[in-house]
């Protein structure tokens, strides 16, 4: 059972990932693309933008997540955070982007109801050198998730039951709410997030769509750069874009060294901070409510924009509402296409989170570090080089253009993703039911079935609806492997949205979005304990 | 148009030579094409960006399974450069082909005849080959200067033209000076989409035309050095224009789409298209108001062909063909021209249609409609494209 | 001072739990309350601390010197307490956790006191260990101290030698009681253990609801 429990994650995920990757590495030492790639223009100011954007969002994420979590902890609206994150997360990063730009925009909305006028005012809101309008809408984007992942740790069963108790104590201690959540909670909250906080950069640095949308264009984002670069026509130009990846990415993995660098030395200074005394500090629960409502807020305006904007041919400035409505564009969303990545996303979370139980149960904890280092990578690296390399290992084996091929180029990130989020609950379960179980006589499946299964029912349907999510919006993997043989939605989003056509790109935004917020719904309501 | 000796005559004439040479036994084979084609299925890789080409593409599927018993399949790219690539990678790993047909054109053809990834010659096999117009359209036998030497079958037209909300922009700027002065008048409401964004492309080429001392360089290769010293104008103008541009010449939009988007909102007074009849298209589908007027520089605007080439690998070479050859008929040609389904302006000569065929095509003007149209001016040779984008790239673009 | 319950009742969903309950424990003083599980003892100090949880509901008043507690968070009532588990912050070292709660001065000072406490508990030189490395045992007298530390008015313990081995719990409850007495302030104990209460220790017991004394 030992290894027959990993041989699926390992054949299916690690292998062709490995593989793929591996087919990357020539490109290291191509010589003439490195030169090619250091002598582009717009190479430094480009790294420094996805270096900023990564950084700052990922803060900015984290400082509004620890508002959210301190303010709100062991209150009543604490559940209404689960939901708020939820909610959040199901709306796809291209939506969001596309949203958030009509509402900042010099002709979007808050400018039609703070200037008006004839002519929109000159603001730089979207575009903006410094990337301030993608730095915020990262970050903004992001939040939901960072708060599901602190929301798991502090709501976990046996640890969150802990850490509830020495709340208890460090008030008997004199410690008021706030100073307990900044003192007793936020450091064992914090090393929870390294991992999720891992992600949520790597992503802000790597993000192509909503740079696109909402970056500065001279220059651009690496990842931006890299993307025009991989997608050329001439092969030399893409081995530079290869090249560019391997810069990038090695620029990651040397500021997240720094961080942990920064972390190891600074832990001296905050025991000092943390062992100074009881103190007055209240739970922020009025700023943290306000920020919540603003969040929540930014979220419907940003949904209402899109599903009007996906109805309105013409939506010109200043006019608040659009002057006309029509369905021409909604009635343009193929039921085919749709169909498909329903399925195709059904199957690949649920095989993910399949191949993810199977290694967890058979393998020891010590081992997952391969694992999840491996899946940290594949998020990482650009979609486009990942996607590009297991094409070319795919062709040769007759796998493009199948749907074998194109389900397991699906599985690669959403694998990655079930494994990350599944890893902490999974492990942090108490092996002493089981135990108990087995003890009664039951056989081993039995018991994981009987009392396991059940328990861990709200980490294991929250991955398969990430899982889910994050497979329905996969756009550059299905390009690549389909080789024009399939059209999954994201594929007649993505070539529309080149056409700029804003009422059929808004509405394939809301097409995307459907899906995964039924699933985290779903998620939710069958995930919920059999009794409060 | 005076035939000279030019390099693009000589790659004119030889592209014609085969084209003669090959007739006489064009009729006999041409049935055998035919007969192999029914049955087969065509994987058309063709930009899905505009729902209009996507649904004259879907009539077109109709048609060629109704006459020929060919299965169209629309394969709906963001970017032509992503076929090539998946040629390349097929053709060097000895795979067969998953594109049968190509929508292409200029730098994207450039690389792929240059690589050999092209099935032909075959256009003078193509019974409708003989409607082209290879005279008065010259760029439909030369693609950026260079000949496409039967390995691209022309589709159609495009020309790089302006348009503009009439109601906010009475006199629209006919020349690349004019639009400077435009600019003056109005700072920061014009802009164009950043090379290598090929309209932004063209909109840096259109300039160069009407600032370069030396016309006569531009149909040939070009180097560095000799570049550098023609393009002096050139970056001079932009230089003193940018400053007067959207976002002062800082930025600029990505592609010409959401230039056309920006218009629409109203936050620049002009976008900028290839396909001359598109602002129509915008106002019927009532993206743009019925105010909006179209025009082209009053000198000339750059303008080209766009093509269909059949891959080297490909599977159903025999129905690509067919289906090439019915995108040259007339009926193709006319629905595809026709202002309420793509506008995509025809690459026939209508005198060499007969009454009922030429009546198939309107000359209805609508609102949006280019009201004098210019004179085309060719497309430089290729050479100059990467020059241009990496010289652009280097003083704007950080 | 004194810890003065008057007309204590607890409720749970509108059911009674504890009958009107008023009782006075003196300085220095240590009262044990037994009763099965489930009858409310715990709930019992979790109001005496402030923490009350939904869905239970309490009348009555607790003062502490006299004073009324009524209303007062938990971290300003100065009521230590000391649970099943030890409860150390995983976190801080063992000398953190014995910080935790000391009032605001000068570091050394503060120091010094840490350091006075680690000799109480024969724990000398353990100061920087993390607390997993720590016994039960060893764990149980730091947190003992940690809350001693904090300086409380009263002490609340809730069945705190539960999870100590027999031998353990001998030393631990001899070590707990003459740190309480010699700093004179009351404290009440909830346990089932007849053998936790100390000698001369009143005994109450708590059954359907009713306290009587033993």
């Amino acid at each position: 059972m030992k290894y027959s429990g990993a041989a699926p994650l390992a054949l299916l995920w690690a292998l062709p990932l490995l593989l793929a990757l591996a087919m990357l590495l020539p490109a290291a030492l191509d010589g003439e693309a490195w030169r090619m790639a250091l002598a582009h223009p717009q190479l430094r100011p480009a790294l420094a933008l996805s270096l900023s954007s990564g950084i700052v969002s990922t803060l900015l994420a984290l400082a509004l997540c620890v508002l959210l979590l301190a303010g709100l902890y062991r209150s009543r609206a604490w559940h209404r955070l689960q939901a708020l994150a939820a909610a959040g997360l199901a709306v796809p990063h291209l939506a969001f982007a596309i949203g958030f730009g009509f509402l900042v925009m010099p002709s979007g909305l808050i400018a039609r109801l703070l200037v008006g006028g004839d002519v929109p005012p000159q603001w730089a809101s979207v575009q903006d050198p410094w990337g301030a309008a993608l730095t915020l809408a990262l970050a903004l984007k992001e939040l939901p998730f960072l708060l599901t992942a602190g929301v798991a740790v502090l709501s976990r069963g046996d640890e969150a039951l802990r850490l509830r108790q020495e709340c208890r104590a460090a008030a008997s201690l004199g410690h008021a709410p706030g100073s307990t959540f900044l003192r007793v909670v936020l450091p064992p909250l914090l090393a929870a997030l390294r991992w999720p906080l891992v992600i949520v950069f790597v992503y802000g640095a790597t993000v192509v769509d909503m740079a696109l949308v909402l970056g500065p264009a001279q220059p651009p984002t690496l990842a931006v750069v890299i993307w025009h670069a991989l997608n050329h026509a001439e092969a030399a130009v893409n081995a530079a874009g290869l090249a560019m990846t391997l810069l990038l990415t090695a620029a990651l993995a040397l500021v997240l060294a720094v961080a942990a660098l920064l972390g190891g030395r600074t832990r001296r200074a905050m025991h000092r901070l943390l062992t100074a005394g009881p103190s007055p500090l209240q739970a922020p629960r009025g700023l943290a409510a306000v920020t919540g409502l603003a969040a929540l807020a930014v979220l419907g305006l940003v949904l209402l924009v899109i599903v009007l904007l996906s109805l309105a041919p013409r939506w010109p400035y200043p006019v608040l509402l659009p002057p006309a409505f029509d369905l021409t564009a909604w009635m343009r969303v193929a039921p085919a296409p749709l169909w498909l990545s329903l399925l195709l996303s059904a199957a690949a979370a649920t095989a993910a989170v399949a191949m993810a139980v199977l290694w967890f149960e058979t393998q020891a904890p010590r081992r997952d570090r391969w694992v999840i280092g491996l899946a940290l990578v594949a998020l990482a690296l650009p979609q486009l080089a990942t996607a590009g390399g297991q094409y070319r290992l795919f062709l040769p084996w007759g796998l493009t253009g199948t749907l074998a091929g194109l389900f397991l180029a699906h599985l690669t990130p959403v694998a990655a993703y079930v494994l990350i989020v599944l890893a902490g609950p999974y492990r942090a379960f108490d092996g002493r039911y089981v135990a108990a179980a087995r003890a009664l006589a039951a056989t081993r499946l039995s018991a994981w079935r009987r009392v396991k299964l059940p328990l861990l029912k709200a980490p294991l349907l929250s991955a398969a609806a990430i899982g889910f999510a994050v497979s329905i919006a996969q756009f550059v993997p299905a390009q690549l492997i389909t080789a024009g043989r399939f059209s999954t939605l994201p594929m007649e989003a993505v070539t529309l949205a080149s056409g700029g056509n804003r009422p059929l790109t808004a509405a394939f935004a809301l097409a995307l979005s459907l899906p995964p917020m039924v699933a985290f719904l779903a998620a939710t309501l069958l995930g919920r304990p059999r009794w409060r | 148009m005076p035939l000279t000796l030019t390099r693009r005559g000589f790659a004119g004439l030889a592209a014609l030579t085969p084209f003669f040479m090959g007739r006489a036994q064009a009729d006999g084979s041409w049935a055998e094409i035919e007969a192999q084609a029914k049955g087969q299925t065509v994987y058309f890789n063709a930009w899905a960006g505009s729902p209009q080409v996507n649904a004259y593409l879907a009539w077109a599927a109709e048609e060629v399974k109704a006459r020929f018993g060919i299965t169209l399949e629309h394969v709906k790219l963001a970017d032509t450069a992503e076929a090539v690539r998946r040629v390349r990678d097929e053709v060097k790993a000895g795979k067969a082909g998953s594109a049968d047909l190509i929508w292409i054109n200029g730098q994207n053809f450039h690389v792929m005849k240059e690589e050999q990834l092209l099935f032909g010659p075959f256009t003078e096999e193509l019974p409708n080959f003989a409607l082209v117009d290879v005279d008065d359209k010259p760029t439909t036998l030369v693609d950026f200067a260079e000949g496409t030497e039967g390995l691209e079958s022309p589709w159609g037209m495009a020309q790089l033209t302006f348009f503009a909300d009439g109601a906010k922009l009475d006199t629209p700027p006919m020349s690349m000076m004019e639009l400077l002065d435009l600019a003056r008048d109005e700072p920061g409401r014009i802009t164009y989409p950043a090379p290598p964004d090929f309209h932004g492309t063209t909109f840096v080429k259109q300039a160069l035309v009407e600032t370069i001392e030396d016309r006569a360089l531009l149909p040939m290769a070009i180097d560095k050095a000799a570049f550098t010293a023609a393009t002096a104008p050139l970056f001079d103008y932009l230089d003193t224009l940018h400053p007067y541009l959207w976002r002062e010449g800082k930025q600029f939009p990505q592609a010409q789409a959401q230039v056309t988007q920006m218009l629409a909102d109203g936050e620049v007074l002009m976008g900028l298209t290839f396909n001359p009849n598109e602002p129509a298209n915008l106002v019927d589908g009532g993206t743009l108001p019925a105010t909006t007027i179209a025009w082209q520089n009053r000198g000339g605007s750059i303008g080209n062909t766009h093509f269909v080439a059949i891959p080297v690998n490909a599977q159903s070479k025999a129905a690509a063909q067919v289906v090439a050859n019915f995108l040259l008929s007339p009926e193709a040609q006319a629905r595809k021209a026709d202002l309420k389904v793509w506008g995509d302006p025809t690459v026939l000569d209508l005198d060499k249609l007969n009454p009922a065929q030429r009546g198939l095509f309107s000359r209805a003007k609508q609102p949006g409609s280019v009201q004098k149209p210019a004179r085309t001016i060719p497309e430089p040779h290729g050479s100059w494209v990467p020059l241009i984008e990496a010289a652009w790239l280097e003083h704007y673009g950080a | 001072m004194a810890l003065t319950l008057e007309s204590v009742s607890i409720r749970l969903d509108g059911r009674l739990l504890i009958a009107p309950l008023s009782l006075g424990v003196e300085a220095g003083e240590t009262v044990t309350l037994m009763g099965p599980s489930g009858s409310g003892k715990s709930t019992l100090l979790s109001f005496i601390a402030g923490d009350l949880e939904h869905p239970f509901a309490a009348s009555g008043r607790v003062r502490l010197g006299g004073l009324p507690l009524d209303g007062l968070p938990p971290e300003t009532r100065r009521i230590g307490r000391l649970f099943q588990d030890d409860l150390l912050f995983p976190h801080l070292s063992v000398a953190g956790n014995l910080l935790f709660g000391m009032p605001r001065g000068p570091h050394a000072q503060r120091m010094a006191k840490v350091e006075a406490a680690l000799a109480e508990a024969e724990l000398e030189g353990f100061g920087d260990r993390p607390p997993h490395t720590l016994s039960g045992g060893q764990r149980a007298r730091v947190a003992l101290m940690r809350a001693l530390l904090a300086e409380p008015r009263a002490m609340l313990l809730d069945e705190p030698f539960n999870k100590l081995d027999a031998e353990l719990r001998q030393s631990m409850r001899s070590f707990v009681f003459q740190h309480i007495a010699e700093r004179r302030i009351p404290c009440l104990m909830v346990t089932h253990d007849l053998a936790d209460v100390p000698p001369n220790g009143r005994l109450l017991l708590l059954k359907d609801g009713v306290v009587t004394h033993a």
